[in-house]
């Protein structure tokens, strides 16, 4: 009972969850900053790293406004159900040897239709916005993520039929750094994918501030806003964790086993993002459905062939 | 210009006469004869008409109109003017919009701020004006601004009105079958700045844009006729806050036209120095302007970062760093300190040290190509028929450049050359301003040379060549001046009376206004991704818009 109260709540659970997602908060806006020369605030705190937080409890007391001619209940249940479920992922993965919520043999699954998920959330946000701008950031949202998603499935597909199981324990448990290589077109597709199913340059298109004014965000404000950003970074982190154990080796490490290094390796996601982010403009919605369909879900095909072969070649019979 | 000058005297006119190097300047008798000269005119090869500015002389009862013909090829301009009765009922004349379409909006902004009606203009609406100045004529002399100030309750429950019932009427308008909707993309819209585009769009796909503009109208021309000729510099800079330089020049060079006052050689070398350094703080926001469009914010930081060292520079001098009023008439406002030019030298190599890195990462940036490449493509033609200027008429290959067509401070002594893109597209206008980034710095560079030189020989004073006087009271006269300016040509157009304290009119031709235009031309049929795209790449300034 104690064991399930503290898992749900404090660690793998609410606690750790909201402290990564803040982490990660803090640590884009840093990253960020530096990378676009800026100086920011630095009055809270040493070197303004309070910043952060003073914004974040800014924004959860501020008055939350719903638009007259909305369905209040589906404009306000759905940032809390959008947080939920961006949180869930969490359980399902094995933060250390031998530490995992849920430890199903359908792990993956699961981790892949709860990320799959929030997209449809976000696009019912738009649509109860009652708002055209957040109407078409949720149409472009549902274009968006059926393109991307396919791409994003067949990538996270490919651990499953290498090492035979959806076990997310036993993937990280049989990864090596054979494995690691055989993979690593697929973590390289997983992560173009990523890129547009977490919205983020160059594929921001559904909340594209400056052609539709942030799309499903533009009638949010305080609370509802705050919950929609925390279930945004809440999402980031969830995909990076399965990204990490899908195809990095999760806890492994080079001299030892730690958590350490899961830290790290998601970490490392985060930067090249932020990098990314920093360095490339938007694309169009039209040009991102034809590489999505053009390039990445043909690649994504070639990719379980390969690692069909890579099976056959070296882990048939182990 | 002889062939033009023999056009123009085939018409009967009260004067025809050489204005300038490159202007020919003359009067018609009558009214009539507009669209005929018009219509030789564009034959002859001047396809542009730079802007319609009236001017109402209360006491002859005369709305005297005057148009600006230009050729942007080869240089021959014509200023012409025509005289029509000032009361409402016969203030008309025939339109040029249907010839040149560049008149469209000028025909619209003179028939609402003076009653000018021109006939058969196919959208002769209000433009500029807020829905309080419905019916009435405010440029008008005998309009009566304090009495129109004192019912400020209920002008603005007008303009709260009219735009209520437009909003009432925009969605009844709209055929119910069909999924076309009007999208309001602005005044409060993060990419759009104080401009409303009203956007007809079905889905991502635009129907048509009709712009609606005037949110940051503060009626300059008006203001300055309020103002003694120094004071009216404050208005005049206020065009546009990024170049506010240049502007200053154009304003100060018609003033000294009317006086007959020449500047000295250190006083116009300051005015080039000074302007190509609000040229390149101007192009800075321009730059990282068209990267935000289209969500990259990068760029647009870096360019502050190198921007600031050049406002260092204009804050040393004028001890402002934006509303410098540094230009005046009779030369600049400051003598120079030259170690003022230490600053200077900062932001120069500044600049050196961080153009590398912009030019590999954003200039040759893949995607930004991917994005601008084919979107928003104006063609040679579409420079001529709409009169645009600066970087938006070199993109596409038109080589106009007032600095080098009709050079005015010491641009002629400098060396320069005209530089153009090829294809007229959005990303050719990017490349564009990037270049003229840094013919400008070559400019600066040069000009820092030839001021250290000459003040080293001892041919310049730097603290005592930088004024002569201008009489406070101007004689009776006419000048128009133009400009290089950051977004293209500003044409001022002075007008003074006897004994003169203020100017009696002044006209400001600013080139957003033509860019401006373009919006509906370009993104017919595109979708609602490259509206952003494009109207940064047009390097639009609402100061300058709506003035």
């Amino acid at each position: 009972m104690i064991d399930s109260l503290f898992a749900a709540f404090i660690f793998p659970g609410l606690l750790y969850v909201l402290l990564w997602t803040i982490g990660l908060f803090w640590f884009f806006r840093k990253f960020i900053a530096s990378l676009h020369k800026r100086v920011g605030p630095s009055f809270n705190g040493k070197g303004g790293s309070y910043q952060t937080l003073f914004d974040l409890s800014k924004l959860l007391t501020k008055e939350s406004i719903t638009p007259d001619g909305v369905n209040p209940y589906l404009f306000s249940i759905m940032p809390l159900l959008a947080l939920i479920i961006a949180m869930l992922p969490s359980a399902f993965i094995p933060w250390m040897d031998g530490l995992v919520v849920v430890d199903s043999s359908y792990g993956l699954l699961a981790l892949v239709i709860l990320i799959g998920i929030e997209p449809f959330l976000l696009f019912l946000t738009g649509f109860g916005s009652n708002n055209k701008y957040s109407f078409l950031g949720g149409v472009r949202i549902l274009t968006q993520s059926i393109s991307m998603e396919t791409t994003f499935f067949l990538a996270s597909l490919s651990p499953a039929l290498l090492f035979g199981t959806m076990n997310l324990t036993e993937i990280v448990t049989s990864s090596s750094w054979l494995s690691f290589l055989i993979l690593l077109p697929a973590f390289a597709i997983y992560f173009v994918a990523l890129l547009g199913l977490l919205e983020q340059p160059p594929f921001n298109i559904p909340d594209a501030e400056q052609e539709i004014v942030y799309g499903f965000y533009t009638e949010y404000s305080g609370t509802n806003y705050f919950l929609l950003k925390l279930a945004e970074f809440a999402e980031f982190m969830a995909v990076f964790a399965g990204a990490t154990t899908l195809f990095l080796g999760a806890y492994k490490g080079i001299y030892f086993d730690s958590y350490f290094f899961f830290f790290m390796k998601m970490l490392g996601i985060a930067v090249a993002m932020m990098t990314i982010r920093a360095a490339t403009p938007r694309i169009t919605l039209a040009q991102m459905l034809s590489f999505s369909w053009k390039y990445m879900v043909p690649l994504a095909l070639l990719n379980l062939a390969w690692v069909l072969f890579a099976k056959s070649l070296w882990f048939m019979g182990a | 210009m002889k062939n033009l000058r023999k056009i123009v005297e085939e018409f009967s006119c009260e004067y025809v006469e050489n204005y300038k190097k490159i202007w020919i300047k003359a009067k018609l008798n009558s009214k009539n004869d507009l669209l005929t000269l018009a219509n030789a005119l564009k034959k002859e090869g001047l396809r542009s008409l730079s802007t319609v500015s009236p001017t109402d002389f209360l006491e002859d009862h005369i709305m005297e109109v005057n148009y600006f013909f230009e050729d942007l090829e080869t240089k021959r301009n014509l200023w012409l003017k025509i005289d029509l009765p000032r009361k409402v009922e016969e203030c008309k004349v025939e339109s040029l919009t249907p010839l040149f379409p560049s008149a469209a909006w000028h025909e619209r902004e003179a028939f609402s701020m003076f009653g000018v009606e021109f006939l058969h203009h196919p959208d002769l609406r209000d433009i500029l004006k807020s829905e309080d100045f419905r019916g009435v004529y405010p440029f008008r002399k005998d309009f009566d601004w304090g009495a129109h100030e004192k019912n400020q309750m209920q002008n603005i429950q007008q303009i709260v009105d009219a735009f209520k019932k437009e909003q009432e009427e925009n969605e009844i308008e709209l055929d119910p079958d069909s999924s076309e909707t009007m999208l309001n993309w602005g005044p409060t819209h993060p990419a759009s700045g104080p401009i409303r585009l009203r956007v007809h769009c079905d889905g991502e796909e635009v129907i048509s844009i009709d712009p609606d503009i005037g949110y940051v109208w503060r009626a300059l021309e008006h203001l300055v006729t309020k103002k003694d000729f120094v004071g009216a510099i404050v208005a005049v800079e206020r065009l546009c806050f990024m170049d506010n330089i240049n502007s200053m020049v154009g304003y100060c060079m018609a003033v000294e036209e009317i006086a007959d006052v020449k500047i000295t050689p250190f006083a116009s070398w300051m005015r080039v120095l000074l302007g190509e350094v609000a040229r390149v703080s101007s192009h800075f926001m321009g730059l990282g302007g068209f990267f935000n469009n289209i969500g990259l914010h990068t760029l647009g930081m870096w360019n502050m970062d190198t921007r600031e060292f050049f406002l260092d520079f204009l804050e040393s001098y004028s001890g402002a760093r934006i509303a410098t009023a540094s230009i005046e008439p009779g030369g600049v406002r400051y003598g120079l300190d030259m170690s003022m030019f230490d600053e200077l030298q900062k932001a120069l190599d500044k600049f050196d040290t961080t153009v590398g890195e912009v030019e590999a990462i954003f200039v040759k940036n893949p995607t930004m190509k991917l994005r601008s490449d084919n979107v928003g493509i104006l063609s040679k033609e579409d420079v001529h028929e709409f009169g645009l200027s600066g970087i938006v008429a070199r993109a596409s290959g038109v080589k106009t450049d007032i600095r080098i067509d009709e050079p005015y401070a010491a641009y002629d002594e400098l060396d320069l050359k005209y530089i153009t893109q090829e294809g007229g597209s959005a990303n050719d206008r990017f490349m564009m301003l990037f270049r003229d980034i840094k013919q400008s710095i070559e400019i600066i560079k040069q000009a820092k040379f030839h001021i250290e030189k000459a003040v080293a020989e001892g041919e310049m004073n730097p603290t005592k060549d930088h004024m002569v006087k201008v009489p406070k009271k101007l004689p009776k006269g006419e000048a128009i001046s133009r400009v290089e300016w950051a977004r293209g040509e500003v044409l001022m157009h002075l007008v003074t009376e006897e004994k003169a304290k203020s100017p009696y009119r002044l006209k400001m031709r600013a080139p957003s206004f033509n860019h401006t235009m373009m919006l509906n031309h370009l993104l017919k049929g595109r979708t609602l991704s490259d509206i952003p795209l494009i109207f940064g790449s047009l390097y639009i300034c609402q100061g300058d818009l709506d003035r």
